[in-house]
């Protein structure tokens, strides 16, 4: 009995890898470069088209994720612990909107928001906090709301644009960081397999600084990054796939049209430091609609979900996905009658 | 990390004042794969081969990516040796490959552009903010996004107007749909503000050209008489050159 109780413990615990899974390892990447250089997958039109936008959603993202490992790793090494904690001490009503407006001296897209948020709550920043500045950041930064503002100049609704999308990205954060409430950072992160290295076991001394700066800084990288590669996959082949003249249909009803522009702000997964120009090239949409894929695409998209869901326990990505779409669905659609 | 583990490791370090370091698959496994993705960056910066992924907008990305990949892949290495080696599971190995392939398919896939198969899912650019001014349309060299960013606004259009008739010289690539006429092709660019995946399309619709001359994709310099009529253009083309795609083959608003 014992034998079979033995056995059943080792088979549950993970394969190590050895040298033949590193040369596995290593085949494959040969395999995959002889493949596309002999091959020539290219020649195939969608084939050649998933490769350029796979490869410049990644180019494109993968320095910001960098970024903000580089922020967090900032955050974990030489901020004291307790710092954030005192922010705690603000009335709650003040919290919140301090969190969001935060993000206005944050100039960094959501791929690095990400592992800023998740680095300030395991230092102490209220999980609720983080995760309206996380939100916030990439709708409020300067560069975004300079963006916009170039992007739809000289067109009537300029204001609506740029004003809207700022007070109702602002709002979301807020409505999203509400509902997580006093939820403990325990509830809301998933652990990372990761985070456990072998500086811990070096308790009998502290950690030289510069160490523990770049095992964080590589650990976040690596994290966020294979996240970053799955979400990026599927945008790349939705893009390519996806003709946007399916929307332009339900332009005309209004409704319909704000649900449809947040579904394809999701779909395209794009930098909030640009959305606004491809916003502005839907021009049969009215400004309720741009408001929705102005203010849920940075805060929702599919490279997005997929690091939230590689950041946070299931249940709580999901609930951020939901109640940012609700709140923007109702906040645009208000805006859009109200000043539209 | 069991409390024994600990002990050791205290114990070790009571007795010795500077514990033997040993390397950590975890820290050198990463390390490979930032040291790829810095290789990556490099590689881009040196070649140019960036402008086929990114904007002139964005393209500083590149260069602080490559040094800062750089940093972090010596750092990593400088604290891949540790104590007590955390044994990698073959799954983390696996994946840690994977993050690599993406670099495998941009060095190694031959250096391609967004063609005719994405022309017709893609928006039309949109840039009144850009260009789109009556000043800026009324005089000078028209360009490909002025014409394009033009055709979206009701000041824009009406300042093109008043152009018609005047020489242009575009370069783009031919777009030939099913329900193009023989004689006639799309002149296309895309428009990237900041990756190609923002791509959105500028077109005019080139008339007078030899049927058969030029296929899907072929790069070109159409030299000829702008008429916009309505929110479409037409170049009446007195003569088409095939070119090279240029080392941006993006347009940057």
């Amino acid at each position: 009995m014992a034998q079979i109780a033995e056995r059943r413990r080792l088979a549950q615990l993970p394969r190590l890898a050895d040298r033949r899974t590193v040369i596995a390892v290593g085949a494959t990447l040969v395999v995959v470069a002889l493949v596309v250089s002999v091959g020539d997958p290219g020649r195939i039109a969608w084939v050649r088209t998933f490769f350029v936008i796979f490869g410049s959603l990644l180019i494109q993202a993968l320095p910001f994720v960098l970024l903000g490992a580089l922020a967090a790793a900032l955050v974990e090494v030489f901020v004291p612990i307790g710092v954030f904690e005192k922010l705690g001490d603000l009335p709650r009503p003040l919290q919140l909107p301090a969190a969001a407006l935060a993000g206005i001296a944050f100039p960094i897209c959501e791929c690095g928001s990400v592992p800023v948020a998740r680095r300030l709550m395991q230092r102490g920043l209220m999980p609720s906090a983080a995760v309206t500045f996380m939100l916030a950041a990439p709708v409020l930064n300067p560069v975004v709301i300079a963006s916009t503002f170039v992007a739809f100049r000289g067109r009537t609704t300029l204001w609506t644009m740029v004003g809207g999308r700022f007070l109702l990205g602002m709002l979301v954060a807020i409505a999203v960081g509400w509902v997580v409430g006093n939820r403990s950072k325990d509830e809301l992160l998933k652990p990372n397999p990761e985070e456990v290295d072998e500086h811990l076991l070096e308790l009998g001394r502290p950690e030289a600084r510069w160490r523990r700066f770049f095992v964080h800084l590589g650990n976040d990288f690596l994290f966020m990054g294979r996240y970053l590669l799955l979400g990026a996959t599927i945008a790349a082949a939705i893009q390519t796939f996806l003709p946007t003249s399916l929307l332009t249909g339900l332009a005309e009803r209004q409704v319909l049209s704000v649900i449809a522009m947040m579904a394809l702000a999701a779909a395209l997964s794009l930098c909030s430091e640009s959305d606004a120009f491809v916003a502005a090239s839907f021009v049969q949409f009215g400004p309720s609609a741009m408001l929705g894929f102005l203010v849920f695409g940075p805060m929702v998209d599919l490279k997005l979900v997929a690091l939230y869901a590689g950041t946070f326990r299931r249940g709580f990505a999901r609930t951020v996905v939901l109640v940012a779409a609700v709140a923007t669905f109702v906040g645009a659609l208000w805006m859009g009658v109200a000043f539209g | 990390m069991s409390d024994a583990v600990v002990a050791r490791a205290g114990t070790a370090l009571r007795t010795e004042t500077a514990p033997r370091r040993r390397w950590s698959p975890g820290g050198l496994a990463g390390a490979v794969v930032l040291a790829a993705w810095a290789g990556l960056f490099w590689f881009l910066w040196i070649s140019g081969r960036e402008a086929f992924y990114l904007s002139t907008r964005t393209d500083w990305v590149v260069p602080i990516a490559a040094v800062l990949l750089t940093l972090a892949t010596v750092g990593r290495l400088a604290s891949a040796r540790v104590v007590v080696p955390r044994p990698l599971p073959a799954r983390e190995l696996w994946i840690m490959g994977l993050m690599v392939v993406p670099v495998v398919l941009v060095l190694f896939a031959p250096v391609t552009t967004l063609g005719t198969f994405s022309a017709g899912k893609r928006a039309g650019f949109s840039g009144a903010g850009f260009s789109a001014s009556a000043g800026d349309i009324g005089s000078g060299e028209l360009t490909l996004i002025d014409v394009a960013a033009a055709e979206t606004s009701p000041e824009g259009e009406h300042a093109l107007a008043k152009r018609a008739g005047d020489t242009v010289s575009f370069v783009g690539f031919v777009s030939i749909r099913d329900d193009t006429p023989a004689d006639e092709f799309l002149l296309a660019r895309y428009v990237v503000t900041c990756c190609v995946a923002d791509a959105t399309i500028a077109e005019v619709r080139v008339v007078n050209v030899t049927p058969g001359q030029f296929e899907n994709e072929d790069w070109v310099q159409v030299t000829g008489t702008i008429f916009p009529i309505g929110r479409e253009v037409i170049v009446d083309a007195s003569d088409i050159a095939a070119v090279e795609r240029p080392d941006h083959p993006y347009l940057t608003p």
